[in-house]
């Protein structure tokens, strides 16, 4: 790009790269660095001794060894398949709904992108369960329920209960995740380039395929983590909008710790799901960027 | 190639505008054809409508929250009884559920600046770090993730209270569960969110203009706040405002690792279910929505008339103008 | 039951003359003056805002014996409190607060017995002063040493409470926990649908197929047990293999009829004729009862028995502030302000001196003040945690809810 080509030599002030940048380095990564030792890993080896252990008396942990728990949280797999699915399911709609949305956003002028972007969040900071109940208003059988219903003339009609809802509900709430990360890159984009793109006669599936896909699937493959990941482990929404027709590993989990109060029995199976995730995560992205050409280039 | 000579504008319309001005001549061969115009409307079309759908979506459980706001009914909230106000009266003098609210911005706002803070350090730090700790640094953030909320939520309460058990002996302090342990929980997510949002950012960015900075004789420090970290601003942004979304809303971990008179308002809503959600919830958030959107209604009349002082020029163009350099 | 008991009793020491300006005024007062025994500079002197109850009765209330301390009681200006929401009625705290000079009530909530115990057992203590768990989890929040024993000599009202709520399993001595009030779990009808004369636990499960659907029963595995083994006619607190064996077919069988599994929002529910029959409490029936549009709503208790549970308050270990708890525990069990507690929450009180001042259409109203016959029928409800049985069955229950 910007060329100094006849340019007097000049000496342009760089920072010297041993110490300093080591020093630099540590000072930026130690804060988070030190947030997850603290915070994530020491309470999983707390939630890993516990796995092992034996339940208390009056439920809890009590000290001991077993693999029985292991064992046990090999069983009764379905709700773990159920979860996949929704996962799937809701990840999808969410990068359906999401892309057009932050493509346009992206492309709005200036102060209007900001005021775009912070209206998404608004909803979000009245109460969760309150906006829940809304949507069981509206889909109810006083509201969208019923009247499909009598649209079709079936009284037994409902939306309410089904995985439908379920989905409306996952969408409603998991929207952000998707939509900040395509955004962020889209908006860094370059227009110029997909102008020129054209401009020296690529098609328009060409262009995009080579000049706005590298660009946005950082964006993408980061949405689809931040809405998978956490969708797997979700049990409010299908426990309200589902009617709790729907038993996902969310709700086994909780009802293992809170209601069972077999703590040990709930982090074996916690421990299997984690560690069941990151390998099909790592396993994902390897899958993702491969072929990419991704250089690691520190920009300080 | 005239094009790569323009100057680098992110927004759509305007950026032909500057570039069919410029470019002169040039102009009439790089005009769209008649078909690829109005494909181009069409699609153009088509992001708004469906934009405008999905905000609709967004906002119609909102609107229904509003109006049953002012639901005279005593308790089911969905009971419509008749037209009253006396939910927000009731709101404006009970005095747990103003805490609550209060709560509720402290810890979402302390979370917010410190998430957004060590996630965009650890994001540039991490770019700089050599493969063998970036691995292991990459897999704790997305276990940070992957923790279903039950799970990290007890564990940080057994792992808080333990320690406290052990340190206030021996250093005469008198930790306890409150604010401070809420925050940190609510951080661990969120800083991994901060970092992943700016990660994607940065990635592709190269070091030309940094390069080009250290050319001009500017300083490290001056080329970060003036170069680097204004091209990141938007994942930072987004970054921040999630997370405080999420902690404003968070109830699993909130519920584990509070301490006595930490109740946020997700805990007291969540604490009244049982006994049946009043109108005066959907009061509370009625009242959050009137002030957020007053703040950003006034916000961007200060920005246009900021941007009419500034020598009579469009807002827009102004916005344009920051946009430019923020890439 | 010795209601009539304590009646004869109040009966026979408002025959000695009072010379008191007000009733009300009194009563309240006396429950402070009792409590403070010896006044400290502390003591409150502010207006008593006893609540005003309903037509007040012609018979008298009892001062309630105080056993004056020797040293003066100070109390903290500090209450901290963990309960469910919504649960104290918010005029009744402020009278509190006054009376003693409590400036600040903290009042911390929980939305389930499991999230408050898990609370405990994750470590969270010196916390909070009171609790109000239900009686089940009392027995296990003992031996963890999560609650300490009640100081009954600063609490003479304590003597209030009924002897039919006193010597119960879960606190045979009456040292740990004081009653708070008490329900039962049942079956609501939307009569307009549901014709026929339902009175059994048996009948729920053989209408079931009739009305598949459009059932609905709250998410909590302690009452959904009730409904199988009482129809099966075993006790609800059975951890015998075979009887539960049986309960598991039974409930399996109603699995698939069941719309929803719902403990908050279950009277909607009924209201909007989504469900038209349910396992439920009362919470939330009783006002679909008064609303015209859903009169016919009918709570009924199962004639081949059901659960009776109650709620309790509890001290905590290590509360921060023990004088401001006990004041707290002696006003709440003020008749007057029982009364009122009990109007608000719309749940029965534990104490019969507290009945003369509750409205008497409450009074009269079986799904609340249950009637004597019925009451002996009602089984409490014991900590079954700790049978796996159970809680396999009820996850598998859970999963199979609407399926098929």
């Amino acid at each position: 790009m910007a060329t100094t080509s006849e340019a007097v030599p000049v000496r342009p002030t760089r920072p010297p790269r041993s110490f300093r940048s080591g020093a630099l380095t540590t000072l930026l990564v130690l804060p988070a660095s030190l947030w997850y030792l603290i915070l994530l890993v020491l309470p999983l080896a707390i939630v890993v001794v516990m796995s092992f252990g034996l339940q208390g008396k009056f439920g809890g942990y009590a000290p001991g060894f077993t693999l029985d728990n292991y064992a046990s949280a090999f069983e009764r797999l379905t709700p773990f398949t159920t979860s996949l699915i929704l996962a799937f399911a809701g990840t999808i709609l969410c990068l359906l709904a999401a892309l057009p949305m932050a493509y346009f956003i992206a492309t709005r002028a200036g102060s209007r992108k900001s005021l775009f972007i912070v209206l998404l969040v608004v909803p979000f900071w009245t109460s969760f369960l309150i906006r829940t109940y809304a949507w069981l208003t509206i889909l109810g059988p006083d509201g969208l329920g019923g009247f499909i219903g009598d649209v079709v003339g079936d009284s037994s009609f409902r939306i309410l209960g089904t995985p439908w809802a379920v989905l409306i509900g996952v969408v409603y709430g998991y929207l952000p995740l998707m939509i900040f990360p395509i955004y962020v890159t889209l908006e860094r984009m370059d227009r110029t380039l997909v102008e020129a793109s054209k401009d020296l006669g690529a098609g328009r599936w060409s262009t995009f395929r080579q000049i706005t896909l590298p660009i946005i699937l950082p964006g993408l493959i980061t949405g689809s983590i931040l809405v998978f990941i956490p969708l797997m482990g979700e049990y409010v929404i299908p426990a309200i909008l589902g009617y709790g027709r729907v038993f996902l590993v969310g709700n086994q989990l909780v009802l293992q710790f809170l209601e069972s109060r077999n703590w040990p029995e709930g982090a074996a199976r916690a421990v299997v799901l984690i560690l069941i995730m990151l390998v099909s995560i790592i396993f994902y992205l390897w899958f993702a960027n491969r072929g990419r050409k991704t250089r690691e280039v520190s920009v300080i | 190639m005239s094009a790569s000579a323009e100057p680098k504008a992110a927004s759509g319309l305007p950026a032909v505008a500057g570039a069919a001005g410029a470019a002169g001549a040039a102009e009439a061969a790089r005009r769209p054809t008649p078909a690829r115009e109005r494909f181009g409307t069409l699609v153009e079309g088509w992001l708004r409508g469906h934009t405008i759908l999905i905000y609709l979506f967004l906002y119609i459980p909102i609107i229904v929250v509003v109006i049953f706001s002012f639901n005279a009914t005593n308790r089911r909230v969905t009971d419509w009884q008749g037209f009253s106000l006396k939910w927000y009266a009731s709101v404006l003098s009970d005095k747990v559920v103003q805490s609550a609210l209060a709560n509720s911005l402290i810890v979402a706002t302390s979370t917010a600046i410190i998430s957004a803070v060590f996630g965009t350090m650890a994001a540039l730090g991490l770019q700089r770090a050599p493969k063998w700790f970036r691995r292991p640094f990459e897999a704790l953030t997305f276990v940070s993730i992957i923790v279903p909320e039950i799970v990290i939520a007890l564990a940080s309460l057994v792992f808080f209270s333990s320690s406290f058990d052990i340190l206030n002996p021996i250093f005469g302090l008198k930790l306890k569960l409150g604010f401070p342990t809420i925050i940190a929980a609510h951080a661990l997510f969120n800083i991994s969110l901060v970092m992943l949002l700016v990660r994607a950012r940065l990635s592709g960015m190269d070091r030309t203009h940094v390069e080009a900075s250290y050319d001009l004789f500017a300083t490290p420090w001056r080329t970060f706040w003036q170069i680097t970290f204004p091209q990141l601003l938007p994942a930072v942004v987004a970054g921040f405002l999630l997370s405080f979304t999420f902690s404003f809303d968070d109830y699993v971990i909130t519920t584990f690792v509070s301490g006595a008179g930490s109740t946020t308002l997700p805990l007291y809503v969540f604490g009244t279910i049982r006994k049946g959600v009043t109108p005066a919830t959907n009061a509370v958030a009625a009242v959050m929505l009137l002030i957020t959107l007053t703040i950003l209604v006034v916000g961007q009349l200060v920005v246009a008339r900021n941007a009419r002082r500034a020598g009579g020029r469009s807002a827009a163009t102004v916005a344009e103008m920051i946009t430019e350099q923020s890439g | 039951m010795t209601d009539q008991d304590l009646d004869q009793t109040i009966r026979r020491m408002a025959q000695t003359p009072l010379s008191r300006r007000g009733f009300l005024w009194a009563s309240g007062l006396s429950a402070s003056a009792a409590f403070l025994a010896a006044c400290g500079p502390g003591a409150s002197s502010s207006a008593s805002t006893a609540p005003s109850a309903a037509a007040p009765s012609t018979e008298g209330s009892e001062a309630p014996s105080a056993s004056p301390s020797a040293e003066a009681v100070v109390v903290e200006k500090e209450l901290l409190m963990y309960n469910w929401g919504d649960y104290v009625d918010p005029d009744n705290m402020k009278a509190f607060q006054e009376q003693f000079g409590v400036e600040k009530f903290t009042y911390d909530t929980f939305a389930s017995n499991d999230e408050m115990m898990a609370k405990f057992q994750g470590g969270a203590k010196g916390q909070w002063d009171i609790s109000a768990p239900t009686a089940n989890f009392v027995p296990a929040m003992r031996d963890q040493g999560f609650i300490q024993k009640l100081d009954l000599p600063h609490i003479p009202n304590a003597s209030l409470i009924d002897s039919a709520f006193k010597k119960q399993w879960w606190d045979p001595t009456d040292e740990w926990q004081l009653p708070k009030d008490w329900g039962t779990t049942g079956i609501t009808l939307r009569t307009k649908v549901v014709k026929e004369d339902v009175k059994t636990w048996k009948q729920f499960f053989e209408l079931a197929p009739k009305y598949t659907g459009k059932i609905v029963v709250v998410d909590s595995p302690d009452d959904v047990f009730v409904a199988p083994l009482k129809a099966l006619g075993y006790s609800l607190n059975s951890a015998d293999p075979k009887e539960l064996e049986e309960a598991r077919g039974l409930l399996m069988g109603l699995a698939p009829h069941v719309l929803a599994l719902d403990s908050d929002q279950y009277n909607t529910k009924i209201a909007t004729e989504e469900a038209v029959m349910g396992l439920t409490w009362t919470g939330g029936i009783l006002e679909l009862r008064d609303d015209p549009k859903t009169a016919d709503t009918v709570y009924l208790i199962p004639e081949d028995g059901t659960v009776f549970w109650m709620d309790t308050w509890v001290v905590l270990a290590d509360a921060p502030h023990p004088n401001a708890a006990n004041a707290f525990l002696n006003f709440i069990l003020t008749p007057e302000v029982q009364a009122k507690e009990t109007m608000t929450n719309q749940y029965a009180t534990c104490s019969s001196a507290a009945k003369a001042f509750i409205d008497p259409k409450m009074l009269a109203d079986p799904a609340i003040f249950v009637p004597d016959d019925v009451l002996a029928k009602l089984e409490g409800q014991k900590d079954n945690s700790g049978i796996k049985q159970r809680a396999e069955i009820y996850e598998e229950f859970k999963s199979k809810i609407g399926q098929g």
